[in-house]
């Protein structure tokens, strides 16, 4: 029956054109960013940085160099929001059409038909998070070299890195960018177990997440930081610093993973007190 | 509050009509029935399993169909059916395929939902329903949104079904004539409490009524009083009897004291007539 009720949640969820929107719309920006690289400014400004930093820029400004480029404002931006949108609509958007009643008048207890829905959340996250990654790496690809990387980003310096260990941690950041994607639709997941419209579940969730990124960046919270979401989302970029803090990723790891679990069960308490009328 | 106090027994093999007006908690009901509303006390018990406490048993063996059935409209008709049947017990293909057929729903079974009418909807709605091999049938406003012949049809399916099956089946509606021509039992609701529970036969026994056409029906009425041989009067043209009184005893009345008799008939009391007494007298009481 697991198998059954899982493959049902899948179907739901793959069998929407929407879920696909999604795909598409990461496809084009991708593009647009690898055509702004290829022929925009981007690449002299880096070949000036690695130049200033003794590094031959040709040995550097690579395919991994550039997928994570083109993954940075993606994972920043439209994965929360696609993951949210996503999210939001799981359980809400049954409510509100009618279906979540049929179902419920069958003998399936409401944490089963969640659990199920929550982890269909998961496949999509990190099916999403694979696909985000591999396009972004293979567009990379058609214009520049499988040769070794350098990452530069705030709090973790100028970090230059072989192609074995360069793509090695290119998969551990994939890693993490499917548990930040799991995390956000797990938030909206959560919202759209309460009694509310699938986009009252997306915007609080996105809300939530926003707010998390403006209070993290105050500097009065400078020492409280680890405390918001956002911050233990960087950990996919914090990965490629060198050496890579395997500890403090196995601690924000741990903190994410908590938390999608919470989110989870509040949403599963609110769902099981409930009334679900028409 | 929606639902008050309300106790209901459906007993096996019958057809139970819920009725009552827009609000009268019916659709609470059978949520609660169904495990979808809490109650805040009492219990509900389906084939004997309490239905908080024991939800799988207790919804094993019932099919329901709910007012404007929801589907996921860009999956197949078969589809559908195969993923709401699976939250009861996996279900073969060819269990899929004959009540397809049962239902008049083969060559559509693989169109999108989307492109289904509302009748071809109402039958899927009615397949999901069957595919567990239900012993309940719980059929909330089943007609809401069909056309006529959409209405006859479901009014014959549901009779198949009870005729057929054996299946005992919950109606909830407020289309009076529905519950008539289907119901062999009804409880009303009014305002969430039950002001009326019986079989249908006893709906029509309670008053005698007959229709009288004179050329003065006020006064007829005051003499007919007077003589205590009626216990009332609707409409400016309905009396009823008082007990043991026949019609010949009310015309030989009139015409002795000059009343002209144009017409005397025993009127049937329609569900309608006794649901309508009963709500007014519901607001009298208050």
């Amino acid at each position: 029956m697991f198998y059954l009720h899982f493959r049902n949640e899948l179907w739901k969820l793959f069998g929407k054109k929407r879920t696909y929107i999604g795909f598409g719309a990461f496809l084009v920006v991708q593009t647009g960013m690898l055509l702004m690289f290829r022929f925009g400014h981007v690449r002299a400004d880096m070949e000036r940085v690695l130049a200033g930093n003794g590094y031959l820029a040709e040995e550097y400004i690579s395919a991994l160099t550039v997928a994570v480029i083109m993954l940075i404002p993606q994972v920043a931006l439209l994965m929360p929001l696609y993951a949210t949108l996503v999210g939001g609509d799981m359980v809400a958007k049954e409510a509100e059409e009618g279906t979540l009643r049929m179902i419920l008048s069958r003998p399936i207890s409401r944490f089963r038909l969640l659990l199920m829905k929550w982890l269909t959340g998961i496949v999509f996250a990190t099916l999403l998070v694979l696909v985000l990654g591999g396009t972004a790496l293979c567009l990379a690809r058609i214009w520049f070299p499988w040769k070794g990387m350098f990452v530069s980003w705030p709090g973790i310096g100028f970090n230059v890195l072989s192609v074995g260990t360069g793509f090695s941690l290119y998969l551990w950041s994939l890693t993490f960018m499917a548990v930040n994607a799991s995390v956000a639709v797990g938030l909206a997941f959560m919202f759209s177990c309460f009694n509310m419209k699938p986009a009252a579940a997306t915007i609080l969730a996105l809300s939530v997440l926003f707010v998390s990124i403006v209070m993290e960046n105050i500097p009065f919270f400078e020492s409280y930081k680890e405390w918001f979401p956002t911050y233990h989302f960087n950990t996919w970029i914090r990965i490629y610093s060198q050496p890579t803090p395997w500890d403090a990723v196995g601690q924000a790891l741990c903190i994410l993973l908590a938390m999608n679990l919470t989110t989870f069960l509040v949403g599963a308490a609110a769902f099981q007190a409930r009334d679900i009328k028409s | 509050m929606a639902v008050d106090n309300l106790t209901l027994r459906v007993p096996a093999g019958e057809i139970y009509g819920l009725l009552g007006h827009n609000g009268a908690g019916k659709s609470t009901a059978i949520g609660m029935m169904l495990g979808q509303v809490w109650p805040t006390s009492g219990e509900v018990k389906i084939c004997g399993h309490d239905v908080t406490a024991r939800r799988r048993q207790a919804l094993q063996k019932v099919g329901a169909i709910f007012e404007s059935p929801a589907f996921y409209d860009y999956l197949s008709g078969r589809r559908n059916l195969e993923i709401l049947t699976s939250y009861t017990a996996a279900t073969p293909p060819a269990r899929v395929r004959e009540v397809i057929e049962w239902v008049g729903l083969s060559g559509r079974e693989d169109s999108k939902v989307r492109t289904y009418s509302h009748g071809m909807r109402a039958r899927l709605a009615l397949a999901q329903a069957l595919l567990p091999h239900p012993e309940l049938l719980i059929l909330d406003e089943p007609s809401d949104g069909l056309d006529p012949e959409g209405i006859h049809e479901m009014r014959q399916t549901i009779l198949r079904l009870h005729r057929d099956l054996g299946l005992t089946i919950l109606l909830s509606s407020h289309l009076l004539n529905e519950v008539e021509q289907l119901c062999t039992r009804i409880a009303v609701l009014n305002q969430g409490r039950m002001v009326f529970e019986g079989t249908m036969a006893s709906t029509k026994q309670r008053e005698r009524w007959v229709r009288l056409k004179v050329g003065d029906f006020p006064s007829a009425v005051s003499l007919l009083r007077g003589a205590q041989l009626i216990k009332g009067s609707r409409e400016g043209r309905l009396i009823s009897l008082d007990e043991g009184v026949s019609t010949d005893r009310i015309v030989k009345l009139l015409v002795e004291h000059s009343q002209p008799v144009y017409e005397i008939a025993s009127e049937e009391e329609t569900l309608e007539d006794f649901y309508l007494g009963l709500m007014n007298g519901q607001r009298e009481v208050k």
